[in-house]
């Protein structure tokens, strides 16, 4: 402490140390929320077809398609109501969320599949409030075999990341999912 | 060109040191609490941050440049004494200034 440089050492580890507790208590302040919301999801399409998948066996798989409407409100937990510009998900230790629509079902050979279909990042300060019509899959909702075909039970839930300042990375499933089965026969129509 | 920096007195002396640790604590542990406080009602962590660097500048304004207010109580030593070629003399010195302590 007897010299500027001696000062600003013990300063600056000081601050470093008492920026650490705060980050910790920002982490802790959030970590037992409860931040599960209802989602309610819709399938208003459902295609299947059998084409030549490239890049997995070299056989005929199936391709779905589906048409989903889409609505959550994410703002939906209300712990500290207090601002205006940020709805309460987005909490002070929330940089983004990352949501994503996956299908989950069970074939013979695998037990269970998970499939992305379709996926969102929704930054701070944009609308938590989704409602979406008529929404086509993102992504090749491919499996690799056959699978889909008269598959009864094919469960879409909407799941996101809630990606933290600090602390652990929690994956909240949207409680609420649709459960739909699959046509029989594959569409033949080739139709780009 | 190093001994240009360091022909410049930055001393405190030793309740100065104090008083500087003392401030420079008290400034960021406040500010702390405040940005802690107020990040938590906006729901923003970065404002917590802002609000701690703030504090950080100022209790290095405030504690790195040796202020007068740091050297109200500087050491009195003893003027210093004369070349002497006898040995006894040293002991009865260091004791003197254990006492003045």
């Amino acid at each position: 402490m007897n010299t500027v440089l001696s000062r600003a050492n013990s300063l600056f580890a000081f601050s470093l140390s008492v920026m650490a507790a705060l980050t910790f208590g920002c982490f802790i302040t959030t970590a037992f929320k409860d931040r599960r919301v209802p989602v309610d999801i819709h399938v208003a399409k459902v295609m299947l077809k059998n084409v030549d998948d490239f890049t997995g066996p070299r056989e005929r798989s199936d391709l779905g398609f589906i048409t989903f409407d889409l609505s959550v409100d994410i703002l939906f937990n209300t712990v500290f109501q207090t601002s205006n510009y940020y709805s309460p998900i987005f909490d002070w230790n929330v940089k983004q969320l990352f949501l994503y629509l996956s299908a989950e079902y069970a074939t013979k050979s695998n037990a269970l599949n998970q499939v992305v279909l379709w996926d969102k990042i929704v930054l701070r300060g944009e609308n938590t409030k989704l409602n979406l019509r008529d929404m086509k899959s993102k992504y090749f909702f491919f499996d690799d075999g056959n699978g889909l075909r008269a598959n009864k039970n094919i469960t879409l839930t909407l799941s996101w990341n809630v990606v933290p300042n600090a602390g652990i990375l929690p994956l909240v499933a949207g409680s609420g999912h649709v459960s739909l089965p699959f046509p029989e026969s594959y569409e033949t129509t080739k139709s780009y | 060109m190093l001994s240009i920096f360091k022909s410049i007195p930055t001393h405190m002396d030793y309740k100065g040191q104090k008083l500087a640790e003392q401030i420079f604590q008290g400034i960021i542990l406040i500010s702390a609490v405040i940005g802690f406080v107020y990040g938590l009602i906006i729901e923003q962590f970065g404002w917590t941050v802002y609000i701690v660097l703030g504090g950080f500048a100022v209790s290095c304004v405030l504690t790195l440049p040796p202020w007068p207010m740091f050297r109200r109580n500087p050491l009195s030593w003893q003027p210093a004494l004369p070349e002497t070629s006898s040995e006894s003399i040293p002991k009865p010195q260091e004791s003197k200034r254990k006492k003045n302590k």
